[in-house]
């Protein structure tokens, strides 16, 4: 997930460069060897054989004490990989490139966007396969492949290498991205009142349907199904969560709590739980 | 085919190859050999190398590391030109790598290649200068 945050926000700050200079041709980050973001414009291919030239260099620079920076001048335009914060980031300027606008822009930029994005979500010592443009569906699937095995990771590279180029829109509005910005679910003290007879399900709950509401107004089109129990002395229980029916019990800060349950829970009618709902 | 003479002379300071041939493009090189010498006078300026396809001469601080600053003199060349090709960015004109403790600045100028190797806060731009047609 850390890894589409990375990729969005780098390819994001990469556009809005292009836009805002024109003469800037080509963009991409990359770290490891590994793509991270790349500019619309710039041929994943391109990019990949570039970084190769440039590994061919930083194995060889070692008297030099690693390699920062590889400017070329060509006699029609100007390509700079820079190091920055442990990425490389390469442009591509044609020759009549205000550089000295592009190299503020990008020098502000980019390291602020990768410390802001850092802040947000630390990167993880999984993040060794960074995706680039493919679909949502393909990049939760490639996630849950690296965090088994290392060849997955191979797989999920060759994902990347093969997908298409997307509209910025469709990029824009993976799931994944949004589950970060979630609040805190709220944690709600509730007085267990007995529920029971024959229809009643033993693995589900009835609180207030105002709770459930606010519930949702929060979380938007999550649904909520379940809710997480805990009671003062620590134990805990997942279950499912219906709106009580009763119109006298509403608003009075209970919840109905079938007789398994209290069990599982150690507790009985009248003491008091912690609600919390399990946002799926 | 002209024959080739080889000699080497080392001072503690100083390795120097030379491949002497009679072509008019010695010429050339003598020049970027005398224009060097006076870079290398430079304030932070470690070295430099200038290869021409049958000559070459070096000259560097440590002489222990002559060949790993070969090497990467010629992989800087070769990777630029690549780069280059790949964003149609037409002839390398000169390329400048700069690592943690120094940098280096590599061009071509008609057959002759050329490396100069300096600390980090040497003037590489004023070098780059002296170049200029």
């Amino acid at each position: 997930m850390n890894n589409n945050v990375y990729a969005f926000a780098l390819k994001s700050t990469l556009d809005e460069i292009q836009g805002a200079c024109p003469d800037v041709s080509n963009t991409f980050i990359f770290k490891d060897g590994k793509i991270l973001a790349k500019g619309e414009t710039t041929d994943e291919n391109t990019a990949n054989l570039t970084i190769n030239a440039f590994d061919s260099i930083t194995e060889r620079a070692a008297t030099m004490g690693g390699l920062e920076t590889v400017t070329i001048q060509g006699a029609k335009g100007r390509v700079n990989i820079t190091c920055m914060n442990d990425f490389y980031l390469t442009t591509v300027l044609s020759k009549k490139a205000d550089e000295k606008y592009v190299n503020t822009l990008i020098q502000v930029l980019i390291p602020t966007v990768i410390k802001l994005v850092e802040k947000i979500h630390p990167i993880s010592a999984d993040d060794e396969t960074l995706t680039v443009e493919t679909e949502p569906a393909e990049e939760e699937a490639a996630e849950e492949e690296t965090e088994s095995t290392e060849e997955a990771e191979n797989e999920s590279v060759e994902e990347e290498e093969t997908a298409t180029t997307e509209p910025i829109e469709e990029e824009e509005t993976p799931e994944v991205d949004d589950e970060p910005l979630l609040p805190e679910p709220p944690v709600t003290q509730l007085i267990i009142e007995n529920l029971g007879g024959l229809l009643v399900p033993s693995d589900t709950v009835r609180i207030d349907k105002a709770l459930i509401t606010e519930w949702n107004d929060l979380y938007g089109d999550k649904k909520i199904e379940e809710v997480d129990l805990e009671t003062l002395d620590g134990k805990t229980t997942r279950c499912k969560v219906k709106p009580i029916k009763n119109s006298k019990h509403k608003e009075k800060g209970i919840i109905q709590m079938p007789e398994k349950i209290q069990l599982t829970l150690e507790v009985t009618k009248g003491e008091l739980v912690m609600v919390k709902p399990v946002i799926e | 085919m002209v024959k080739q003479k080889r000699s080497i002379h080392e001072t503690a300071e100083t390795v120097i190859v030379d491949d002497v041939t009679s072509s008019e493009e010695d010429h050339a090189f003598t020049d970027l050999s005398k224009n060097l010498a006076e870079i290398r006078k430079a304030e932070g300026v470690i070295g430099y190398i200038l290869r021409s396809t049958t000559a070459a001469t070096i000259d560097l601080k440590d002489p222990e590391n002559i060949v790993e600053y070969a090497i990467l003199s010629s992989q800087v060349l070769d990777s630029s030109r690549e780069i280059s090709e790949l964003f149609e960015l037409g002839d390398v004109e000169s390329t400048l790598i700069e690592g943690k403790e120094t940098k280096a600045l590599c061009l071509v100028i008609g057959e002759n290649k050329i490396s100069i190797f300096m600390e980090k806060n040497a003037d590489h731009a004023d070098i780059l200068k002296r170049f200029s047609p």
